[in-house]
C-alpha cells in the first residue's frame, strides 16, 4: 500500500485512503454546502450564528479549563501522593465517563430545579412557596451546562494525565524536591508545565464533545452551534445551509488543532523515561490527607454519584417485567455492537497512529489529523453525510449484481450494521488514535529497532514487540471507544437497521415523550455496561504498573 | 489491512441484511419508519396485526427519517413513514418520496387535514394552547392578540421559537394575519416573556409551578400525559398548578398541528401500507390513539379522551395545513429576525 519516495520516506498512500474513507461524510457535506452556496443560500447568515458562536465558544473554554483543573489535579494527587482511599479512588475517578452527558444533564436538572430535593429542602427551611420568595441559581443556564459537562468529562484529562505521570520518570520531581522546592512549587513549576501535552489531549476531547453535543446542551438552554445547525436543517428545511455550518465548524476545529500541534512541535519536552527513578508517592496524612481524599471524593460524588443515584432511584421505583426484558435485549445488542465497534476502531487507530508517527511524512501526519475530525461533528449530521453516499453505493452494487446475477442484495451498506460500525469508527477514531498515538510517542521506536536488530521482522515484530508493548494503551483505547459507543445516540438512531435498538435509542424514545421512569432502567444499564470494561482495564493495567 | 477490514464488514453486512431481502419476497409484512415513539403506537400495531395478519416492523428515530428514505431510494424497505408536524409531511412530499394514498383512507379525513394530491394524511390533531397558572391568572378566555398586551409583561414563557411546534403556530398566524401583523405580534410576545425561551412544553408547566411564569404556550397532550402519569405521580401535582385555555376559542379558532402518515414511493408492500393507514383512520384505532396520547382524533365523529373533553371543546382553526406549511419558512425567518430565542429586548 505504500510506495517509497526518493528520500526513503513512504508516501502516505494508505493514510490518504484512510482520510478518504473517514472523510467521506465531511466530503459529502462539503458538496451539499457548496451546492447550497451555488444556489445562493447561506446557513452562515442565520442571525443566531453570532450568539451561538459566542455561547459555544465560552462553553468550550469553560469546559476546557474546568476539565483540565479537575482532571489534572486528581491525576497529580493519585500519582504523586498516598492518602486515605487513594487505591480505590485512583480507578474510581474515571467512572463519570460512563455517564452520557445527556443523562448527567437530565439528572442534575431533576435534582437542582424547583421540584428537585434541594429546592424542596430550601422551601421547607424557609417556608417559601414559589421562586418569587427566594433566590436559587438556575441550573438551566450556561454556567450550569459548563459545570455539569465538566463533571462528567474531566476523566478524559484525568486518564491522559495519570498515564503520563505513571510513565514519567520520578527523577525530575525528586530533583526539584532535593533542591528544596515544596510539593506545591514542584507542582506548578515542574509538573504543570510538563503535563501540558496530556492536558491538551484530554481537554481537546472534552471540548470536541461539547461541540457535538446536542441533547445536554439543549436541555440547559444554551444556544449552541449544533442547535443552530439542527434548526437550520429541521425548522428551515435547509440541509445545504446546515451542511455549510457543519463544515465551517470542522474547519475551525481543524485550524485549532493544527495550531496547537504547531505550538507543541516548537517545544518537545524530553519526556522519555530517561532514568529508572520510580515515581515516589509522598504520604499525606492529617488535614492534607483529608483534603486530598475530600477533593477526589467530591469529584467522584458529583460526576458519578449524583447522576447514578438519581437514575438508580428512578429505576428502582419502576421495576416492571417489560422494562427488564427490554433492557436485557437491547443491552445485549448494545454490548455486541460496542465490542465490534471498539475492535474496528482500535485497529484503525493503531494503523493511524503508526502512519502518523513523528517519523512519517508530514502529509501523512496532517492527513491522519484530518481523519480524526469526525469526533467534532454532531452525530446526526455525520450520519446524514454518510447516509447519502452509502445509499448511492448500495444502488450501484444492486444494479451491478442485478445485471450480472439477476439478484439484488438490498441495502447491504446503508441498511445494515455496517453503516453503524462505519460511523462509530469515524466518530471515535479521535479517541482511539489520541490514546495510541500518545503511547507510541512515549514508548518511542527504540524497542522496535531492538527487535529488528534481533532479527524479528514484519508480522512477527507486530505480534511479539509492537502490540505487547502497547497493551495498556490498546486496552484503554478499546475501553474508551466501547464506552463511547454504548453512550452514542444520534448516529445510532438514524443509521440503525430496522429492528435493531440499543439502550441509548430506547432511553431516547421513552424520554422523548417524557416517560423518564421507563427510561431509567435502560439508562442505568448504559452506565453499568460502561463500567465493566473500565474496571477490567484498570485492573489489568494496574497489574502492570 | 484496510482491505480485509472492508471485506469483513461487507460480509457482516450481507449476513445481517436478511430483513430487507425477505420483506421483498413475501407480503405479510409492513415496514414503518416512525418519528413517533414505539411505545405509543405499538398497541395499535398489535391490533392491526391481529386484524389483518400483517406483521408490522418499526424503526423509530427523532429526526432524519425522510432523508433516510430519500437516500435509500428504490431499495428502501420502508412502506409507511409516520411523522409529527406538518413541516415533515410537506417535506416528504417535496422530496419526492411519497405516492398517493388510497381513497378509502383519504376520505376519512376533512380536507384541511390532508394533502390535496393525496400524498399525506393526518392521523391526529394536536392543539397548541395556553397553560395558565390557576393562582395568578384570572382570565378564562384569551385570544392570540391578548398575550401581546402590556398586562402580560414579564409573565409569558415558551420553548424556543424555532422549535417546529412554535414554527407551526407562527406560520398559522402569518396565514391568518399576514406577515407584518404577525411580526408586530411576535415582537410584543417576545418582550412579554419572563425569560429567554428554554426547555420543552413540560418544562413550561414546571415554570408555572415554580412561579417564574404565569402563562405558557404548549400542546394539550403534555398536560394529559402529566395529569395521568402513574410512574411519576408527582407530575400530577406539577400539572395541577395550571389549567388550559384554548386561544381564540370563540373567534377563528385554536391552531392545530398534526401527526400524519405518508406512503413511500418505493413501498415494497404498498398494499399493506395502505391497509395500515386505513386501519389507523378507523374509528377503533382513532379511539385507541386518542385515549393513549390525549391528542384529538382527526376523524370527525370520534370523541377525544374524557380528560381532554373536560378541558372544553376544541374549535380548531380552519386554515388549511398546506397554507401553514407554505408559511413555515417565513415563520422561521421571523424568529431569526426578531431574535426571539434571546428573550425580551425592551
Amino acid at each position: 500500500m505504500t510506495a517509497r519516495t526518493g528520500r526513503g520516506r513512504p508516501l502516505p498512500v494508505a493514510s490518504f485512503l484512510l482520510v478518504l474513507i473517514a472523510g467521506l461524510p465531511i466530503l459529502w457535506l462539503t458538496v451539499a454546502a457548496l451546492g447550497a452556496a451555488v444556489e445562493g443560500r447561506s446557513g452562515l447568515s442565520a442571525t443566531m450564528l453570532p450568539t451561538a458562536l459566542r455561547e459555544t465558544g465560552l462553553l468550550m473554554v469553560w469546559v476546557g479549563l474546568l476539565t483540565s483543573v479537575f482532571g489534572m489535579i486528581a491525576a497529580w494527587l493519585v500519582t504523586h501522593f498516598d492518602f486515605p482511599g487513594r487505591r480505590v479512588l485512583e480507578w474510581a475517578l474515571i467512572l463519570p465517563l460512563a455517564v452520557p452527558t445527556y443523562l448527567a444533564a437530565y439528572a442534575y436538572v431533576e435534582v437542582l430545579d424547583f421540584t428537585g430535593p434541594v429546592q424542596q429542602f430550601v422551601r421547607l427551611l424557609t417556608g417559601a412557596e414559589t421562586l418569587r420568595d427566594y433566590w436559587f441559581p438556575d441550573i438551566r443556564s450556561d454556567a450550569g451546562a459548563a459545570i455539569v459537562l465538566s463533571l462528567v468529562l474531566y476523566p478524559y484529562v484525568y486518564v491522559a494525565c495519570r498515564a503520563f505521570f505513571l510513565m514519567q520518570s520520578g527523577s525530575i520531581g525528586v530533583a526539584a524536591r532535593t533542591l528544596g522546592a515544596s510539593a506545591w512549587r514542584t507542582f506548578h513549576s515542574v509538573t504543570l508545565p510538563l503535563s501540558r501535552p496530556p492536558i491538551v489531549v484530554g481537554a481537546t476531547l472534552a471540548m470536541m464533545e461539547v461541540v457535538n453535543d446536542l441533547g445536554a446542551v439543549q436541555y440547559f438552554g444554551v444556544n449552541s452551534l449544533t442547535a443552530v445547525i439542527y434548526s437550520t436543517w429541521i425548522n428551515r428545511s435547509d440541509f445545504g445551509g446546515a451542511a455549510q455550518l457543519a463544515v465551517t465548524i470542522v474547519l475551525i476545529i481543524a485550524i485549532l488543532i493544527l495550531a496547537e500541534q504547531a505550538a507543541r512541535r516548537a517545544r518537545l519536552y524530553a519526556s522519555h523515561r530517561d532514568s529508572k527513578v520510580p515515581q515516589l508517592r509522598e504520604p499525606l496524612s492529617g488535614r492534607r490527607g483529608a483534603l486530598a481524599t475530600g477533593f477526589c471524593l467530591l469529584l467522584l460524588l458529583l460526576g458519578f454519584g449524583v447522576p447514578f443515584g438519581q437514575l438508580a432511584i428512578l429505576a428502582l421505583r419502576n421495576i416492571q417485567p417489560e422494562a427488564l426484558a427490554l433492557t436485557a435485549g437491547t443491552g445485549l445488542t448494545t454490548t455486541l455492537l460496542a465490542a465490534a465497534g471498539a475492535l474496528i476502531t482500535v485497529v484503525i487507530g493503531l494503523f493511524a497512529a503508526r502512519q502518523g508517527s513523528p517519523r512519517a511524512h508530514l502529509g501523512a501526519r496532517s492527513a491522519i489529523r484530518l481523519a480524526t475530525l469526525g469526533y467534532a461533528i454532531p452525530g446526526t449530521v455525520l450520519a446524514l453525510g454518510l447516509l447519502q453516499p452509502l445509499g448511492q453505493a448500495d444502488l450501484w452494487i444492486n444494479r451491478t449484481t442485478m445485471w450480472l446475477l439477476d439478484w439484488r442484495p438490498g441495502l447491504i451498506l446503508s441498511g445494515s450494521i455496517a453503516a453503524l460500525l462505519y460511523v462509530y469508527a469515524i466518530r471515535f477514531l479521535a479517541v482511539s488514535h489520541s490514546t495510541l498515538d500518545a503511547a507510541m510517542r512515549k514508548r518511542g521506536d527504540t524497542v522496535l529497532d531492538a527487535g529488528r536488530v534481533l532479527g524479528v521482522r514484519g508480522w512477527e515484530l507486530l505480534w511479539r514487540v509492537d502490540l505487547p508493548t502497547l497493551t495498556p494503551a490498546i486496552l484503554s483505547a478499546a475501553t474508551l471507544v466501547f464506552v463511547e459507543i454504548v453512550k452514542e445516540l444520534p448516529a445510532t438512531l438514524l443509521l440503525r437497521p430496522l429492528g435493531v435498538d440499543t439502550l441509548a435509542t430506547v432511553v431516547y424514545g421513552r424520554a422523548n415523550v417524557g416517560l423518564f421512569a421507563e427510561a431509567a432502567l435502560p439508562a442505568l444499564t448504559i452506565v453499568l455496561i460502561g463500567l465493566v470494561p473500565m474496571l477490567l482495564a484498570t485492573r489489568l493495567s494496574g497489574r502492570r504498573d | 489491512m484496510m482491505k480485509n477490514l472492508r471485506i469483513l464488514a461487507l460480509a457482516a453486512a450481507l449476513a445481517l441484511s436478511g430483513t430487507a431481502g425477505s420483506a421483498l419476497a413475501q407480503s405479510t409484512e409492513v415496514n414503518i419508519y416512525s418519528y413517533r415513539e414505539p411505545g405509543l403506537i405499538q398497541p395499535l400495531l398489535d391490533r392491526f396485526t391481529e386484524e389483518t395478519g400483517v406483521k408490522a416492523n418499526v424503526l423509530f428515530a427523532g429526526d432524519g427519517l425522510i432523508e433516510r428514505v430519500a437516500a435509500e431510494g428504490e431499495l428502501s424497505p420502508v412502506d409507511v413513514v409516520l411523522t409529527v408536524d406538518i413541516g415533515n409531511l410537506a417535506a416528504a412530499k417535496e422530496q419526492g418520496i411519497t405516492q398517493t394514498i388510497s381513497d378509502a383512507a383519504l376520505e376519512r379525513v376533512p380536507e384541511a387535514f390532508r394533502d390535496p394530491d393525496g400524498q399525506w394524511v393526518a392521523l391526529s390533531l394536536r392543539a397548541r394552547v395556553f397553560y395558565a397558572s390557576r393562582d395568578r391568572v384570572t382570565e378564562t378566555a384569551l385570544t392570540y392578540e391578548d398575550i401581546a398586551g402590556p398586562e402580560w409583561d414579564g409573565r409569558l414563557c415558551t420553548r424556543p421559537g424555532d422549535h417546529v411546534y412554535n414554527i407551526g403556530l407562527i406560520a398559522n398566524r402569518i396565514a391568518v394575519w399576514g406577515l407584518d401583523e404577525t411580526r408586530e405580534w411576535l415582537a410584543a410576545v417576545r418582550d412579554n416573556l419572563a425569560f429567554a425561551p428554554t426547555g420543552n412544553d413540560r418544562g413550561q408547566v414546571k415554570s408555572i409551578l415554580e412561579g417564574s411564569c404565569d402563562l405558557a404556550i404548549g400542546n394539550t397532550y403534555y398536560m394529559g400525559l402529566m395529569l395521568n402519569n402513574e410512574a411519576e405521580p408527582e407530575q400530577k401535582d406539577w400539572a395541577a398548578a395550571s389549567r388550559i385555555i384554548y386561544p381564540d376559542a370563540e373567534g377563528a379558532g385554536t391552531q392545530v398541528n398534526v401527526s400524519g402518515a405518508v406512503l413511500s414511493k418505493w413501498a415494497p408492500n404498498a398494499q399493506n401500507g395502505n391497509k395500515l393507514i386505513e386501519f389507523l383512520l378507523s374509528d377503533e384505532a382513532q379511539q385507541l390513539y386518542a385515549n393513549a396520547n390525549y391528542e384529538y382524533p382527526v376523524v370527525p365523529d370520534v370523541q377525544p379522551d374524557e380528560l381532554v373533553l373536560s378541558w372544553g371543546e376544541l374549535n380548531a382553526s380552519d386554515v388549511p395545513l398546506t397554507e401553514v406549511a407554505a408559511q413555515r419558512e417565513a415563520a422561521a425567518a421571523l424568529v431569526d429576525e426578531l431574535r426571539f430565542n434571546e428573550g425580551p429586548q425592551d
